[in-house]
């Protein structure tokens, strides 16, 4: 079947339909929702709260954009949007992820995670325009759009963010495992 | 000398650097290695790998999905591979099933007031006034959907026999499946000449026909 003919299904509530739907992006929404809410939780919510954003708006989706980047773009809208709406943030620690990341393109897993543990320490702010530019390859002026704020915010937002990550991924370099979560508190 | 800032280091990733501090980075061995461990940064975070949902996952969302009316089981009907069978052929087959049914019933009840052992097995009408528990009745509502299908396929084939179009509705295909019905209900009222209900089906299913059959022949004017 092909995926527009899934897509088809999945807009007429066919359950079997949204299941392939979801087991074939589930890894990605879930990865882009996790980064930029920064804890497991929050993440299972905004994922869910996105799937259920995407199924609902699927009789919409004319095929004007792949599937995969409409359904990517309403992932990072929704974690937004619920990350706004939330009016306290979880003090973090930066835990190590607690999921299983699934088929790396490339670098060594040592590294994934110090990447991860890094950018869940960053600030809010800082963190979700790494992630959209740096991570997802948006641009300024996309970035801009989703966070409401002018492409310049976004650009220096984004060279603090890589500077304060050099920074705790540098202060890691030769700590424990145990004592890197410290040495990366903000 | 003074080495370049972090965060210009950082704008360095994706952007030309302004000559002084291209002067700079030439003569720094320092700043050049910060440079190059910027970028490598960069391009891991872009390596990133997806990440799986917890388990379970699935479940909690499917609950949602389901209880928000966004998703549903297949139909009987797309399970048999009939769902496209335009709706007034599925309610044709319905009545003809009924119609069957209740024929076969009255037989049965012929037979019953005949003597014991006259009852035809696969009466549906039978099988729902003998059911004394669920399982009894679950059992003739499987029956009755198997004879359903049995009579919404046998009109398709019929259909197909005359040439009918099954999936527009076109008015020839609606006076074949009319006249079948016609010629069911008809039968009805043999068995049960009295009765009200059959008789008024009998009669509105002949009014439906002759306007069906008026549409044809206006058509057929039409193009001459």
């Amino acid at each position: 079947m092909t995926e527009s003919q899934l897509i088809r299904q999945a807009a007429d509530g066919n359950a079997r339909a949204v299941r392939a739907l979801y087991d074939r992006y589930a890894p990605r929404v879930f990865a882009v929702v996790r980064r930029i809410a920064g804890d497991d939780e929050l993440a299972q919510d905004y994922a869910q709260e996105a799937w259920i954003r995407a199924v609902r708006a699927l009789p919409t989706f004319r095929g004007d954009a792949r599937f995969s980047t409409w359904l990517h773009r309403i992932a990072v809208n929704s974690a937004l949007q619920a990350l706004r709406k939330s009016e306290t943030r979880r003090k973090r620690e930066a835990p190590f992820p607690a999921e299983v990341p699934v088929g790396p393109r490339s670098g060594d897993t040592l590294l994934q995670r110090k990447l991860e543990r890094a950018l869940d320490a960053l600030p809010e702010g800082m963190r979700q325009v790494l992630i959209l530019h740096d991570v997802e390859g948006y641009t300024h002026e996309e970035i801009g759009d989703a966070l409401g704020v002018a492409a310049g915010t976004s650009k220096s937002q984004l060279f603090k963010a890589r500077a304060k990550m050099r920074e705790m991924l540098s202060g890691l370099d030769g700590a424990t495992e145990e004592s890197g979560a410290e040495a990366w508190s903000i | 000398m003074e080495h370049l800032s972090i965060e210009a280091l950082a704008r360095l990733v994706d952007e030309a650097p302004r000559p002084e501090e291209a002067e700079h980075l030439a003569g720094c061995l320092t700043c050049r290695g910060e440079l190059e461990a910027m970028r490598a940064q960069t391009h891991a975070l872009a390596s990133l790998p997806e990440i799986r949902p917890p388990l379970g996952d699935w479940e909690v969302l499917e609950a949602r999905l389901r209880s928000d009316g966004l998703i549903q089981d297949e139909g009987f009907l797309t399970r048999i591979g009939l769902a496209q069978t335009p709706p007034w052929m599925r309610a044709a087959a319905a009545a003809a099933l009924f119609l069957g049914g209740t024929l076969v019933g009255a037989g049965a009840t012929a037979r019953q007031a005949a003597g014991p052992g006259a009852q035809p097995a696969g009466s549906t009408v039978a099988l729902f006034a003998e059911a004394s528990n669920l399982d009894d009745a679950a059992a003739a509502v499987r029956v009755a959907e198997e004879q359903y299908v049995t009579a919404l396929t046998r009109y398709r084939q019929l259909l197909a026999q005359d040439g009918g179009d099954v999936d527009t509705g076109d008015p020839r295909s609606r006076f074949a499946a009319l006249e079948y019905l016609v010629a069911a209900s008809q039968a009805a009222v043999r068995q049960a000449p009295a009765d009200p209900f059959l008789n008024g089906l009998l009669a509105s299913t002949l009014a439906e026909r002759e306007a069906t059959l008026r549409k044809i022949s206006s058509r057929q004017d039409n193009w001459f």
